[in-house]
């Protein structure tokens, strides 16, 4: 498992990387790998409102269906369209497919950082 | 909560780096580190092994067993002969399932019936007092012997190298051979749940399970487990108990000629006399067979409400068991079964087809829905809250002609 040092994490394994004012957030590679092959992603449309802690999407395995939380509360000002036909990149490059990018951040969960996300991961394994 | 049960082969799943889950009571692989989509489309294009030792295996021996078969199975088990394994179901009363089986004569004396893993108590139960008032005796080996599936279209090639080059079997489905393979000997049927045309189930004794398992993967064979297990029989139209079979979502039990495959296993023949659940049976059969002429009077529609049919999602999504099923707004049953599974695009027809590089995957499953739901019927599935749009095609695969499985898109 791989922890990019560069990116804060959420508690359910989201990170989120700060571009100026822009959150980019994506899952990392602990999460990906507990999902299995991921074969599908709901995500939502350019404009809607994000709350940090709360449902914003979800993503499908071959078995199961998992929420995916943001980490920020904010307006979704991009999705990575990409990822409709290739959800899979998700499992194959999980800090460079970014899910969503969120703008008029006004709140963010408590973040970890790479050490104390290691220390998290190493927990719930 | 009683512990978990182990197969022989446990210890080479761990080492392989399986994820295990409880199945029925076993400690099973759901997937190794491929995953289930590469373990799917490995089976399709060379060969995968699936340890399901955790089936129930019984032998049935003594003069009365041909007679016992009989009256607790739906197939004509006087037709079958040494050498040969039929697909059947252990009919209730009422005319629904209390499990599947495979049953196979492997030696004249005696027959194997495999029942599903997390059914073999309550099957073993359900004899027992039936069995009673004949002159046969049940003898569960599960736990003395280990099964071993081996699926794909190499398959027939790799158990050939262990044979010495010999065919293992007769080519066609459902037949049977003895062999010793490098010194160890095998039963080897030619059957399995993965709808590929070539395919196989070893039945071995427990010290040559490794010798097997390590040999085939030696081979080129690669390990799949029980989730690409679900979506290999799911492509193929093949039924789970519990999903396909048993009762519905509200708790009704599913008559057993919901599924198309039951004209297949349930014998009317007069050598199988006053079997449990034939009344009830020959009635469905009758609104079954008048359903398939197109016939959807009320008389018919009350005697088989609904089938189990192929499923195919048309908007973005994925179905999953239990989400209800609408036509014209009007709830008509549930998806049993669903997910999103991956294929390989083909070129050519028939024997000439070919395996694409290029690999898809689409949003399929079964659904249990309103008898007169005609082929390529338009429906929707209530997925989490949205209804999106869904057809009911006639098949999601063709496997007639071998080596290849063959996806059929649903348009």
């Amino acid at each position: 498992m791989t922890i990019n040092p560069d990116l804060k994490y959420s508690k359910s394994h989201e990170w989120v990387r700060m571009d100026g004012d822009v959150a980019v957030i994506g899952i990392s590679d602990f999460a990906q790998d507990a999902l299995g092959d991921l074969v599908f992603v709901n995500l939502p449309q350019v404009g809607d409102d994000v709350t940090a802690g709360e449902a914003f999407g979800d993503v499908e395995s071959v078995k199961a269906v998992s929420d995916l939380m943001s980490p920020v509360t904010g307006v979704v000002c991009e999705i990575n369209e990409e990822l409709l036909d290739a959800p899979e990149n998700l499992n194959n490059d999980p800090y460079g497919a970014w899910i969503i990018k969120v703008e008029n951040v006004t709140d963010t969960e408590e973040l970890l950082d790479a050490a104390a996300y290691e220390a998290h991961c190493a927990a719930e394994a | 909560m009683s512990e978990l049960k182990r197969t022989q082969l446990y210890n080479a799943h761990i080492a392989a780096g399986a994820t295990m889950v409880d199945f029925g009571g076993w400690e099973m692989p759901i997937q190794y580190p491929e995953g289930i989509v590469a373990e799917h489309l490995y089976t399709r294009s060379c060969c995968s092994l699936f340890d399901v030792s955790h089936m129930g295996r019984l032998l049935i021996e003594g003069p009365d067993r041909v007679a016992f078969l009989q009256h607790v199975l739906s197939s004509n088990v006087l037709a079958l002969d040494l050498n040969k394994a039929q697909y059947c179901i252990i009919p209730a009363e009422d005319g629904s399932a209390v499990d599947d089986a495979y049953l196979y004569q492997f030696e004249a004396d005696r027959f194997l019936l495999v029942v599903n893993a997390a059914n073999t108590d309550k099957d073993l139960a359900y004899f027992a007092p039936i069995v009673k008032n004949y002159n046969c005796t049940i003898r569960n080996i599960t736990a003395e012997t280990v099964s071993i599936a081996v699926q794909g279209p190499k398959s027939g090639e790799m158990l050939s190298v262990l044979a010495g080059g010999a065919e293992v079997t007769k080519p066609a489905r459902n037949n049977l051979s003895t062999m010793d393979l490098e010194g160890h000997t095998v039963q080897i049927a030619r059957t399995g749940y993965t709808a590929e045309p070539i395919g196989y189930e070893l039945f071995l004794k427990n010290e040559d399970a490794l010798w097997a398992w390590n040999r085939l993967l030696e081979l080129g064979a690669k390990p799949a487990g029980l989730g690409a297990r679900d979506t290999l029989r799911m492509e193929g139209m093949l039924p789970l108990y519990g999903d396909e079979m048993g009762v519905d979502e509200e708790g009704k039990p599913m008559p057993i000629f919901a599924l198309a495959l039951a004209k297949f296993a349930v014998s009317f023949d007069e050598a199988k006399g006053d079997f449990v659940g034939r009344k009830a049976l020959e009635a469905q059969a009758a609104a079954q067979a008048a359903i398939r002429a197109k016939d959807f009077s009320p008389e018919v529609l009350a005697a088989l409400p609904k089938r189990v049919r192929p499923i195919a999602l048309v908007d973005r999504g994925v179905m999953r068991h239990g989400m209800a099923v609408y036509r014209n707004g009007e709830h008509i049953g549930w998806v049993t079964s669903g997910t999103m599974i991956p294929y390989y695009k083909t070129e050519g027809e028939g024997e000439n087809v070919k395996l694409l590089p290029e690999t898809g995957k689409r949003a399929i499953g079964i659904a249990y829905i309103a008898s007169d739901v005609p082929a390529n019927g338009e429906v929707e599935v209530d997925v989490r809250g949205k209804r999106l749009k869904a057809v009911i095609p006639t098949k999601h695969i063709t496997n007639n002609v071998p080596p290849y499985v063959v996806p059929v898109l649903a348009k």
